[in-house]
């Protein structure tokens, strides 16, 4: 019975799946029947010319992930590092509620600090480079760190406490000071539990939609021209998300071409955040086995 | 026994139905947000039952009331003769409501800098990326940073509609975007050389300035009260609603509700001019 049970709940959640999926591709059809793979590398995107290339915001959205990764992710190892092998387990379960409070705290209380203060400090930090707002890519990944920071911690601590005692005593014993256990036996064994906490982050990071829109700027069609300088993250952008959630979902609504564009871009984000979070997952449970 | 407690409520509902008149209201959504919330209001305290809609824009409130599928149309813009003799039967009447100026403004920088009127020209220049630069009007070196107001904004049609004579023929850019208007004001206030597209009732000539309108003999024109009501100023469009004749039933206190003071002041909320700053 339980099994039978399972079983049918299971399916449900993989129809449910399918079926989202599904949707969102055979509403987007159309698009995909004007622009063909053109509607993924097209880079310019015009709605009134049902011009649809979803490149900029691919580009945007990858970039604004990345940034978050790469300002939370020392930071989220450090943080880790100190409750998995520093802490008194008492400490440490404080300390771990504490941080999985902050991955509860709605978005758009993200959103509202980085208006308030991320906009600002990067305006005026950057003020040298010239940025033309305090709305950039920069600036989304910077918040995007904050918001992702507890995703990693958490899970990179799970991770680390997922390495045998009995190996951390060995090393212990053969006379490896506490530093160079964590570097030699800790980490290497919580490998695939760390890097499927990145990853895990980095899906987040890409879905994050309300915190991305208020800091972004929103701005189409903005590809930078040398994909190695860091001056293109003082500019403003767009993601998937931020355009989803503009004010172009209504005005597409009603109107076939646009809505399959825009639902197309659904779709891209839907794919993206669903690969990266198998490959997250499909990471830890090798760090288990 | 069940079969009158069945019947009653149905009664009842059939009862309701024929005696509550449903009026029905499209059009403009610039003016759709004050008259919305009129409606919403009526709902609450009359128990009016008024349907609002937005299908179409002005030109969708023309045609559904010029079809009879609504009683009250919202338009943004005067009838045209145009309509007027596709529906030969049909007596516009337009009601004067308020009026929609916008004003072209930047921030606290580029205003001490001395820029403080634009030619549609120079404009048209800025809107299509050939001048990036304030000091190629006249200010201080500054790069311009322009926003733009999303598309769907009934300011951003007034502006499309003078520079370039209909939002159509506008051309496409790429612009970081802003929405609602203290979002663009905020923005424009908090960033060096900033120019962007703001209902005039918000430029507070503290955080963000109005440009004038340089014409071409250089006189400027400046968004006042006056100047918009005297038509001087060109970024500016009167809001309506329109009725078949004389309003009838439902449409009558909506209407004299929107006239009274209190919906006045819901048009000043939206960031429009009441009839009474037109003077």
């Amino acid at each position: 019975m339980t099994r039978a049970l399972s079983w049918f709940f299971s399916l449900i959640a993989l129809v449910g799946i399918a079926g989202v999926v599904g949707l969102f591709a055979w509403q987007s059809v159309p698009v995909w029947q004007q622009e063909g793979w053109g509607y993924l590398t097209g880079v310019k995107w015009f709605f009134r010319q049902h011009q649809f290339g979803a490149l900029p915001m691919i580009y945007g959205s990858v970039a604004v992930a990345a940034v978050a990764l790469l300002l939370a992710a020392p930071i989220g190892f450090g943080a880790a590092i100190f409750t998995a092998e520093y802490l008194p387990r008492r400490l440490r379960l404080a300390l771990k509620i504490l941080i999985e409070l902050l991955a509860g705290v709605p978005s758009v209380v993200y959103g509202l600090l980085g208006i308030l203060l991320l906009r600002d400090w990067v305006y005026d930090a950057f003020a040298r480079f010239d940025p033309l707002s305090g709305d950039t890519l920069l600036t989304a990944g910077a918040l995007l760190a904050v918001m992702v920071l507890p995703t990693i911690v958490t899970l990179s601590d799970d991770a680390l406490r997922g390495v045998s005692s009995a190996q951390r005593q060995t090393a212990r014993s053969l006379g490896l000071t506490r530093a160079e256990t964590i570097f030699s036996v800790s980490l290497p064994q919580a490998k695939a539990g760390l890097g499927a906490a990145l990853l895990l982050a980095f899906g987040r990071a890409l879905g994050e939609t309300i915190a991305v829109f208020l800091v972004v700027g929103r701005q189409d069609n903005h590809l930078p021209a040398s994909l190695f300088s860091l001056r293109p993250l003082l500019e403003s952008g767009q993601t998937l998300t931020s355009k989803l959630g503009g004010s172009e979902t209504n005005i597409a609504y009603g109107e076939p071409k646009h809505w399959a564009a825009m639902a197309g871009l659904g779709l891209i984000l839907l794919v993206m955040t669903g690969v990266v979070t198998l490959l997250g997952t499909g990471f830890g449970r090798r760090s288990d086995a | 026994m069940r079969t009158f407690s069945l019947a009653l409520p149905i009664l009842a509902l059939a009862a309701c139905t024929a005696f509550a008149e449903t009026l029905k209201v499209n059009g403009s959504t610039t003016v759709n947000l004050p008259v919305a919330e009129a409606a919403e209001i009526l709902r609450a305290e009359q128990k009016l039952d008024i349907q609002v809609d937005t299908q179409g824009g002005s030109s969708g409130g023309i045609s559904m009331l010029g079809d009879g599928l609504v009683q009250v149309g919202m338009a943004s813009k005067p009838v045209s003769d145009d309509d007027r003799a596709r529906y030969p039967t049909v007596k516009f009447n337009e009601i004067h409501i308020g009026e929609d100026a916008v004003a072209l403004i930047v921030s606290r920088d580029v205003w001490d800098g001395g820029v403080h009127a634009l030619t549609r020209q120079q404009i048209k220049d800025i809107y299509e990326s050939r001048i990036t630069n304030w000091k190629d009007v006249g200010g201080k070196p500054q790069r311009i940073a322009f926003f733009n107001k999303e598309p769907g904004r009934g300011t951003w049609e007034v502006f499309a509609h003078w520079t370039y004579g209909s939002p159509k023929d506008a051309p496409q850019v790429s612009f970081p975007e802003v929405g609602g208007n203290e979002e663009t004001r905020n923005k424009v206030a908090g960033t060096r050389g900033a120019l962007s597209q703001l209902s005039s009732s918000w430029a507070d000539g503290k955080n963000v300035f109005a440009l004038g309108i340089k014409l071409d003999d250089g006189t400027v024109i400046e968004p006042t009260s006056e100047n918009i009501s005297t038509k001087k100023y060109p970024l500016s469009r009167p809001l309506f609603l329109l009725t078949n004749g004389e309003p009838r039933g439902v449409a009558k206190p909506l209407i004299e509700f929107v006239l009274s003071e209190r919906g006045q002041e819901l048009i000043k909320k939206h960031g429009y001019l009441r009839l009474k700053d037109l003077k």
